[in-house]
């Protein structure tokens, strides 16, 4: 039974954390503001973490201190950065000749304003082709619009957009990722639904990646449909929480969210066992490839680990695209289940990251179980190095 | 159904499994001889019981093809005044919900959610009022105590009897890749339906749910059938009935359920289906009204021969998960109410209905946990008030879905709803040191308030013990 009684920092009003950390007797850290030492767990915004590894302030985490981010997670939580990284992987692995990564997850995408000329060239290929275009590094569901003609990105770039514009100046600075929009998304109830589900990495290098086993679909309120005048309807299109909450047909009973294990249930049963694993399979895959293409860049650190909230959009085909990586998934809990599903999400990474209240050395993690709580280890580089597949079926297996 | 002819018994016969082992039996009887005859063939057939195997599977298939007749009678005949008396009741009710419905409509401040025609509590008041002159002696294995809810001479089945019978479950254990393998393969190669339901009864693995049912209720070649009767349904359910008001307002209840929600307007469409359905009447076992015709009323019993009951949605639900298709949704729906569901709302003394039902429940609770039997007594809230929703609506909106579908795997493993018995007894039991300490109805409702999770093999383990 955990009774040390650490000092932990949160930046985050969240009961889920709080509640977490006072259940295990830690004491909250009564520093001011601008000192950094007196903690040892605290639960960061990432900008504060970027502060803290910044070389610039002189501030080393001590061996009984740990954070939340890794200092350079953007490689994988910006969306533009995301599938750069990936991109730039896929060419590598191409290269090796050794095509033991799928990376037919991600839809065509380009990063503007950079990629710009490359996507008219596309959109004039494909002129039924509805895109999503999304800003590069906000969060539920800001900015975001579906685009059928080039003029409509007038509004990213605050003056008329013509066709034959080989150039884009967006009157922002941020940049943007035009993707090509999942139109045949897998419907239950006639309703689109996108997937989030939780990933903890504790080490890059090696990499080691836990996969929890409760998650859930957030559903759309409206019935989906493609049709062109609905274009603009978000209640629709964007499964985000931030958004729907705001449809009249929103339930605070089950805020839209749907278990991970009905639509298990759902799909087993439905399209069968095979359909299911195949699905399974495919979803471990999109998460160990994307990891696997920031662990060259990803700073590694011993005091860091970090929580993912993956969301994923299963088409008509049950094919799981990847939508994006989010390095503060919401902790806010909008029903009973949900609070009770992040509670334990936040026990169990703190029974992993610190098992018994411990910081454990490396022989310690070497000997962790491979499931602890609702996480089961996934992706362990130390067991085989060179078996990435024989790895990701075992860890299936377990996971099952 | 109609009477099969030899040809069609040889077809059903060489769909089972069972009958494959007998032929297999026989050729390695006489696997050196070269001349066999009939005689050979039928002394070797009753010398090891082969031809019992035959004569029994033959009659299994011909009782199956038999017309199968909607009980409209009971063979008590207080039961059946009982009934009608019932359907008065709720022609009288259904008068209000139009009354209330009205009011709504004139007045939009007016938010009474009370409209729905019955439900599982004034369905179990009514029970209560049976008043019955007992025939003595008319049945040995009633025993008549006056602190039971329900004291009504019926013959009743045993409480022993099916506590032994579901005894097995105690004993199931997780079963490994290559078992689950075996009963895929048996799913897909067997039609017979005693064969499914032995299936059904031991472990029915999620992907093969469906077809286990297809096959068991004879719909698996029957796609495009059952697809042309739905379409033809929905295209009814543009004329607009007071009914589907009803329904409407019923189906908030499920849209607000996590596992349910997004199947919400899949159940409307089904339910609306439902109370057009004419082939209802003549599929179902037994009759839920007793189809009086009233003059001059503005509405009639629907074209099922019943009226549509509060939550009445829940019996949809957990089928969706089962298929992507509608109409194979709606297929097994009719099928599973009118097989099995029909009991729960009916007016009856056979061994699947929910008079019989709550009896063993209260036979069962009043002998093998008298203190809290006694308890509930005491302190105003009695047994079968505390298990009525559960047993009605099959825990449906109490456990998780896998948990339903086991409970639906076990109704048709025994073709009986007594699998409900052994649950609410062990829901009792499991429940049964925090209800002890309760001193009044709110404690006991402050019990069921509660964040609680409820599973089919756990509850098992509570009906077994004392």
């Amino acid at each position: 039974m955990q009774n040390k009684k650490l000092k932990w920092k949160s930046d985050f009003e969240k009961s889920v954390i709080i509640e977490n950390f006072v259940n295990r007797g830690w004491i909250k850290s009564q520093e001011k503001e601008e000192e950094q030492t007196d903690w040892n767990v605290y639960w960061a915004t990432v900008w504060n973490v970027r502060n803290i590894f910044n070389p610039k302030n002189g501030f080393r985490l001590n061996d009984q201190q740990i954070i939340n981010h890794f200092p350079n997670h953007y490689e994988l939580t910006r969306k533009d950065c995301m599938v750069k990284n990936l991109k730039r992987f896929k060419r590598e692995q191409d290269k090796e000749v050794l095509e033991t990564f799928n990376f037919d997850f991600l839809p065509t995408t380009y990063i503007f304003p950079g990629e710009y000329s490359l996507f008219v060239e596309e959109f004039h290929r494909n002129p039924n082709q509805t895109w999503i275009v999304k800003p590069a590094a906000r969060s539920q569901g800001k900015g975001i619009f579906l685009l059928r003609k080039i003029q409509q990105l007038k509004k990213i770039s605050g003056t008329t957009v013509t066709s034959n514009m080989t150039q884009l100046n967006l009157a922002s600075k941020e940049n943007y990722v035009v993707s090509r929009y999942i139109d045949n998304p897998l419907l239950i109830g006639g309703k689109k639904f996108d997937l989030r589900m939780y990933v903890l990495v504790t080490n890059y290098k090696p990499l080691k990646v836990w996969i929890y086993n409760k998650g859930f679909g957030r559903f759309c309120n409206e019935q989906y449909t493609t049709d062109v005048a609905e274009i603009e309807n978000m209640f629709v299109h964007l499964t985000n929480v931030a958004i729907q909450q705001y449809s009249d047909k929103y339930s605070q009973k089950h805020g839209g969210k749907y278990s991970i294990d009905a639509l298990k249930l759902y799909v087993e049963s439905a399209y069968g066992t095979d359909a299911l694993n195949k699905m399974m399979d495919d979803i471990h895959n999109i998460m160990l490839t994307s990891l696997k293409s920031v662990q060259a860049v990803i700073q590694n650190d011993k005091h860091c680990f970090e929580m993912y909230g993956y969301d994923i959009l299963l088409d008509s085909n049950l094919k799981p695209w990847l939508i994006e990586i989010n390095a503060s998934p919401s902790l806010t809990t909008t029903t009973p289940v949900d609070k009770n599903l992040k509670m334990n999400l936040i026990n169990d990474v703190y029974n992993i990251v610190l098992p018994n209240d411990d910081f454990p050395d490396n022989d310690q993690k070497q000997q962790q179980p491979t499931k602890v709580g609702g996480f089961t280890l996934l992706y362990d580089e130390n067991l085989d190095p060179n078996n990435r597949k024989t790895q990701k079926r075992q860890s299936v297996k377990i996971w099952k | 159904m109609q009477q099969l002819d030899n040809q069609e018994i040889l077809m059903k016969l060489k769909s089972s499994k069972q009958f494959w082992d007998i032929k297999k039996k026989i050729k390695q009887g006489f696997s050196d001889q070269q001349k066999i005859g009939v005689n050979d063939i039928q002394k070797f057939a009753q010398s090891c019981e082969i031809e019992d195997q035959l004569i029994k599977l033959i009659s299994h298939i011909l009782k199956k093809s038999k017309k199968r007749e909607t009980l409209k009678e009971d063979q008590i005949e207080f039961l059946n005044t009982s009934k009608i008396k019932w359907t008065e009741l709720l022609f009288k009710n259904l008068d209000i919900v139009h009354q209330k419905t009205k009011n709504q409509e004139e007045d939009d401040t007016n938010t009474d959610s009370k409209l729905y025609i019955y439900d599982e509590k004034n369905l179990l008041a009514f029970l209560q009022t049976f008043k019955q002159q007992q025939s003595n002696n008319l049945y040995q294995n009633v025993q008549f105590q006056s602190n039971k809810i329900l004291n009504i001479n019926i013959p009743l089945k045993s409480s022993q009897s099916i506590l032994d019978k579901y005894q097995y479950l105690l004993l199931q254990e997780e079963l490994s890749d290559e078992k689950i393998n075996k009963i895929r393969k048996q799913i897909e190669n067997e039609h017979l339906d005693i064969e499914l339901e032995k299936i059904a009864q031991t472990f029915v693995p999620n992907g093969e749910r469906c077809l286990l049912y297809l096959k068991y209720f004879e719909f698996d070649h029957q796609d495009t059938v059952l697809q042309q009767h739905f379409v033809k349904l929905q295209k009814e359910c543009l004329n607009q009935l007071f009914y589907d008001e009803l329904l409407e307002i019923d189906g908030h209840e499920i849209s607000e359920d996590t596992f349910y929600f997004v199947f919400q307007e899949q159940i409307l469409t089904c339910l609306k289906c439902f109370i057009r359905d004419r082939t209802i009447k003549e599929n179902i076992r037994i009759q839920l009204q007793s189809g009086i015709k009233k003059e001059h009323a503005e509405f009639q019993l629907p074209i099922t021969g019943f009226f549509p009951f509060k939550n009445i949605s829940k019996y949809v639900a957990p089928l969706c998960y089962l298929s992507t298709k509608i109409h194979i949704i709606y297929a097994l729906f009719k099928e599973f109410f009118c097989r099995y569901f029909c009991f729960l709302h009916a007016i009856s003394s056979e061994s699947n209905s929910i008079l019989s039902l709550c009896m063993q429940i209260e036979e069962i609770v009043s002998t093998r946990s008298p203190k809290l039997f006694h308890h509930l007594k005491v302190i105003g809230c009695d047994t079968l008030k505390l298990i009525i929703h559960q047993l009605v609506y099959c825990f449906i909106g109490d456990m998780d879905p896998p948990h339903i579908l086991t409970i639906y795997d076990q109704i048709i493993g025994h073709d009986s709803l007594e699998i409900l018995v052994i649950l609410c007894v062990g829901f009792l039991n499991k429940y049964k040191s925090k209800l002890l300490l309760a001193k009044n109805q709110e404690n006991v409702q402050q019990i069921f308030s509660e964040l609680r999770e409820d599973r089919f093999q756990e509850l098992v383990q509570y009906a077994y013990k004392q």
